[in-house]
């Protein structure tokens, strides 16, 4: 048994009234004028505080350091002096402590940054004549004198003549009978006003056309509606509200579609469509009947190549130099493998090669148009140096390292694209890099592209005709002239072309789809979105997203037209060959769609998914859990990777609907 | 019936039973987007249980550097690649769930909460970028807000944060450089050219100490060279001593330990390692040094007082990483990377028999390591 020895007793006198003298000196709050301040945008404040002692004593002895928690929207300085930037909420947080005493007290101050006096009220869209019967939204700007503008203003219309022209409290003229009258919007105490002629409305009659009587789900009908005047005189420049009714043919489900300000009509289902033009209180209607689309076609399974050890990620398919069909496919958290495959015969898809590389994923794989070199990328190096690796196929049953790239690639290579002896590389999620690999064994970085925005960021590159596709997440999709000549760019000096972003941020996948016979030019802008996470080991997961029809036909102004968006799924890679789109829907495995004709709305509630096959393995990485990562068309047979269980073929024998008529507009 | 016998062992054995002890830590797998909680009795270790972080599903996000709250409530685990940003995420020890995460730069690395303010530091290491100064990301873990970046210089590593929690030091293993920061002013207080005092310390010119070409990353052709060299040094691991007079530096370049005074503000000794030493732990009483010998795949034990390497021991697998001690001094808890799809593994080391107790297999590329509690 052990005792402490009296000598030391004193030691421990020593240490309790150290932590009595401690917790005393400790004992103290942080007091402040108040805890939630308002200051005008680019107004001070003091900061009034102070530290009192259990008996409400104020303590000099505590230092306070002050932080702020919205650097954009305020700053504090030492001393508690804030100073306010710009209209917001935010917080400063006090840190009171004393010399010596580890331990400290916290406080927070929560600053309400108001606007300053409203001083600048616009009115964006002047109307510079009005019709009798028309109805305009009025679009309204509130500034504040830092020029700040003040979001959701309280904003109040007045008209000064309504049986002229009223206004409702969302500031939208009805023009009734030809007069004039003052519309005046306010804030507060400042206030603009405009004056609005309303004329005699010169349409009489309205007539309305369409290219067909009758169509099919999917199909875009072009109405037209001409204004004519009281001598029967068309009028130009009318500006025509479009909108429908129907019935479906469906007891079940209601008729819908979506139709432009152009007169552009879609449908969804099968049923009776009655289109409205109308104009100052004429109007015309016109009938459509919309059968159904009937492209639904079966799939034929060929072949499977189960890989259950390891998760798979991307494939590529190639004609080899001997003739033969081969395919090169990734793998996913696992040891660095890329397998080669024989897939001459679809029905029996032959693993033949394995090439290893220090690595857990590799996520992409692709082969150079000659079939001569393979490109794989790497990520999660165990010295995390990572890169891409370069492979002669010349001979895929016996696949050679040629050589290895990791100069600002370190990061991780995501996807990767070959193109005219080049490698477009993805770098650490933020740039591409272009790689000559003219010399194979000595790939030489010879070009980048990288944005210039705040927090970019890039998942995958793809391209076609001298141009690439890159996919941004939040800053969309990226056309960049790499030696298409469009733009005078070449891949040691990309020149970027034209871009299209889209609110979710979701952008993962880019593929483009030139239409020879509408003459319209898409790029499918697919996302990636996991929000309910990602099963990697057992049961399925339940991903989300869709693609994104981008008409970038007039580069200068694209324009988002459609979208295919597959219920409970998420969407993953893509491919189009002639107008068949072929989507990895992960969870939902295989899908085909008809894109023949003009694209607009929802191509899956259209009824244009031609095919879908869903790859279930009861012995896949996890088991009958489909997840299609992407498809590749091939001499008649689709070849797509399953992230839980390998690669499959299978065959879609497309019939064309016949009753599909392509217009060129 | 209970025969008195048997009362008598219970009343015997109870003692024993009561006081053995129960040790938690966190570990993270970098190659697998997984934390793993382990549990070691002093005999034998265990997967408690494993935590799935990260939100792009099929991303590796790459969990690196691990950190608890002094309160023991929370713990926060940084995520490396983003969309380019990485994140520090902050989870409840109770349930093991998600409370909160921000963004921070590039590639957020290793981090520590001072208990002189509660405010978190975490490096961005930046370690596949330019080479120019990153930056030391300063959050408020209460709210989860990032409050201020402070820029310090090429691939900051090892956040550590001094005894009575008023300093915060890394090491930039480009530019070879400990920055010292104040952290109640959140400002960079004093920096040192390791390379520089290096040499001093050997009484060499100090241009020999700056190594061009042997460093394993090499400048990016576009980058603005604001990194005019790579250090020789290559320091990756910073510590402070428990009587805060002194850190350590983990050289990995020259295979050695410096040892800075902090008054001095200059190295003053040196220690020769084995290959490419990389993370270092002090034990409480200020007693041992751990440092990991990540290319030799070794764990080694310092005496500190003599200055004297007491032992050497093999790890189960390649790639040794971080270091975690038990507050009694009695273990370290060294995290392996592995290789490949090899796991990696805690090595569990008496740090009084020197000897490796027990090897649990965790996630792919096991790294940040950090310890929890102990239960009686």
């Amino acid at each position: 048994m052990s005792t402490y020895p009296y000598k030391y007793q004193w030691l421990l006198w020593v240490m309790l009234l150290g932590m009595a003298s401690n917790s005393l000196a400790q004992s103290f709050e942080i007091v402040i004028a108040s805890d939630e301040i308002e200051i005008p945008s680019g107004g001070d404040h003091q900061i009034l505080v102070k530290a009192v002692n259990t008996q409400n004593q104020v303590m000099p002895e505590v230092n306070f350091s002050f932080y702020s928690s919205t650097p954009q929207i305020l700053k504090v300085d030492k001393m508690g002096s804030i100073t306010s930037l710009k209209p917001g909420e935010g917080k400063v947080i006090i840190i009171g402590r004393m010399e010596g005493m580890k331990d400290y007290k916290r406080s927070n101050l929560w600053v309400h940054v108001k606007h300053s006096e409203a001083s600048d009220l616009k009115i964006l869209n002047l109307p510079s004549e009005v019709f009798r019967g028309q109805r305009i939204g009025l679009k309204v700007q509130l500034f504040d004198e830092q020029n700040h503008e003040i979001i959701n203003p309280n904003l109040v219309f007045e008209s000064s003549d309504i049986p002229v022209a009223s206004v409702d409290v969302f500031g939208n003229i009805t023009a009734h009978q030809k007069g004039k009258a003052i519309i005046k919007v306010s804030s507060g105490k400042i206030s603009t006003e405009t004056v609005i002629a309303v004329k005699k409305n010169p349409v009489t009659a309205v007539q309305l056309s369409s290219n067909v009587q009758e169509a099919i789900t999917g199909e875009v009908v072009y109405f037209e509606a001409q204004a004519i005047d009281n001598e029967g005189d068309f009028i130009a420049t009318i500006p025509f509200t479009f909108s429908f009714t129907g019935v479906s043919e469906s007891p079940s489900e209601y008729a819908s579609g979506m139709i432009k300000n152009n007169g552009n009509f879609v449908a969804d289902v099968p049923g009776i469509y009655t289109i409205v033009a109308a104009f100052g209180g004429r109007e015309a209607r016109r009938t459509l009947q919309v059968s159904a689309r009937n492209v639904t076609e079966k799939v034929q399974l060929k072949g499977h190549g189960s890989v259950s050890n390891v998760h798979t990620s991307d494939l590529w398919v190639w004609e080899g130099l001997d003739g033969r069909d081969y395919c090169v496919t990734g793998t996913w958290g696992g040891n660095g493998e890329a397998y080669f495959w024989d897939v001459t015969d679809p029905n029996q898809l032959i693993p033949i090669d394995t090439i290893t590389v220090d690595a857990r994923t590799i996520n992409d794989v692709k082969v150079s148009e000659d079939g001569k070199i393979c490109v794989i990328s790497r990520e999660g190096a165990s010295n995390r140096k990572n890169g891409l690796v370069i492979i002669d196929v010349s001979n895929p049953k016996e696949a050679a390292i040629i050589s290895t790239y990791d100069e600002g690639l370190t990061g991780g290579v995501h996807n990767v694209f070959i193109y005219k002896d080049h490698i477009y590389a993805l770098s650490n999620s933020e740039r591409y890099d272009i790689i000559s690999i003219e010399d194979p064994k000595h790939p030489k970085k010879v070009g980048s592209f990288e944005l210039d925005e705040p927090g970019h960021s890039i998942h995958d590159v793809w391209i076609e005709d001298g141009i690439a596709y890159s996919s941004n997440w939040a800053y969309g999709v990226w056309m960049v002239d790499v030696g298409n000549g469009i733009a005078g760019g070449s891949p040691s000096n990309p020149k970027p072309i034209a871009n299209y972003a889209y609110p979710s941020g979701w952008n993962h996948a880019a593929f483009p789809y030139h239409d020879k016979k509408t003459g319209k030019f898409y790029v499918i802008a697919g996302d990636e979105a996991f929000p309910n996470g990602l099963n990697t080991e057992d049961g399925p997961t339940i991903p989300a997203g869709f693609l994104h029809f981008i008409d970038f036909t007039d580069l200068e102004h694209p324009v988002e037209v459609a979208k295919y968006e597959v219920p409970g799924a998420g969407s993953h890679n893509l491919w189009v060959e002639g107008d068949l789109l072929y989507v990895g829907n992960y969870n939902a495995g295989l899908r085909v769609v008809d894109l023949s004709g003009d694209l607009m709305g929802d191509l899956f509630k259209q009824g244009r998914e031609i095919a879908w096959f869903l790859p279930t393995d009861a012995k896949g990485r996890i088991p009958n859990a489909p997840m299609t990562w992407g498809p590749q068309p091939h001499k008649g047979h689709v070849f797509f990777t399953d992230w839980n269980s390998g690669l499959w073929s299978v065959k879609i024998d497309i019939k064309k609907p016949k009753n599909i008529k392509v217009e060129k507009r | 019936m209970i025969r008195k016998s048997q009362l008598l062992y219970l009343f015997l054995f109870l003692p024993i039973i009561g006081f053995s002890q129960t040790y938690f830590l966190y570990v993270a797998s970098e190659s697998e987007d997984e934390v793993a909680v382990i549990k070691f009795d002093g005999a034998q270790g265990s997967v408690d249980e494993i935590i799935t972080v990260g939100y792009q599903a099929t991303e590796i996000e790459g969990p690196h550097g691990l950190t608890l709250d002094p309160s023991g409530d929370f713990w926060y685990v940084t995520m490396a690649h983003g969309n380019p940003f990485g994140r520090v995420y902050k989870y409840a020890t109770e349930s093991n769930k998600l409370v909160d995460f921000t963004e921070l730069g590039i590639f957020p690395a290793s981090m520590q909460i001072s208990p002189a303010n509660g405010m978190l530091f975490c490096v961005n290491f930046n370690l596949h970028g330019k080479m120019v100064p990153s930056t030391v990301s300063v959050v408020d873990p209460f709210s989860m807000e990032e409050l201020k970046q402070i820029q310090t210089g090429a691939m900051p590593h090892g956040s550590r944060i001094s005894p009575d929690g008023l300093n915060h030091f890394s090491v930039a293993m480009m530019s070879g450089e400990l920055f010292e920061i104040d952290v109640m002013t959140m400002e960079i207080s004093r920096k040192l050219d390791l390379d520089r005092s290096l040499a001093s310390l050997n009484k060499e010119p100090s241009d020999a100490a700056v190594d061009h070409a042997a460093m394993g990353h090499t400048m990016n052709d576009e980058a603005p060279h604001q990194v005019s060299h790579h250090s020789a040094i290559k320091p990756t691991w910073v510590i402070p001593h428990p009587d805060g007079q002194r850190v350590y530096v983990a050289a990995n370049g020259k295979d050695m330990i410096l040892e800075i005074d902090l008054l001095k503000w200059e190295v003053v000794q040196t220690f020769s390692t084995g290959k490419g030493p990389y993370n270092i732990e002090i034990t409480g009483d200020g007693n041992k040094m751990i440092v990991s010998y990540k290319t030799e795949g070794t764990t080694a034990i310092w005496d500190l007082d003599q200055g004297r390497e007491l032992a050497v021991i093999k790890n189960s697998r390649g790639i040794t990483h971080g270091i975690t001690v038990s507050p009694d001094h009695k273990y370290a808890f060294v995290s392996v990377e592995g290789k490949g799809n090899e796991r990696g593994s805690v090595d569990i080391i008496s740090l009084e028999n020197h000897e490796l107790i027990d090897v649990v297999e965790v996630g792919k590329q096991a790294g940040g390591i950090v310890f929890w509690k102990v239960e009686e």
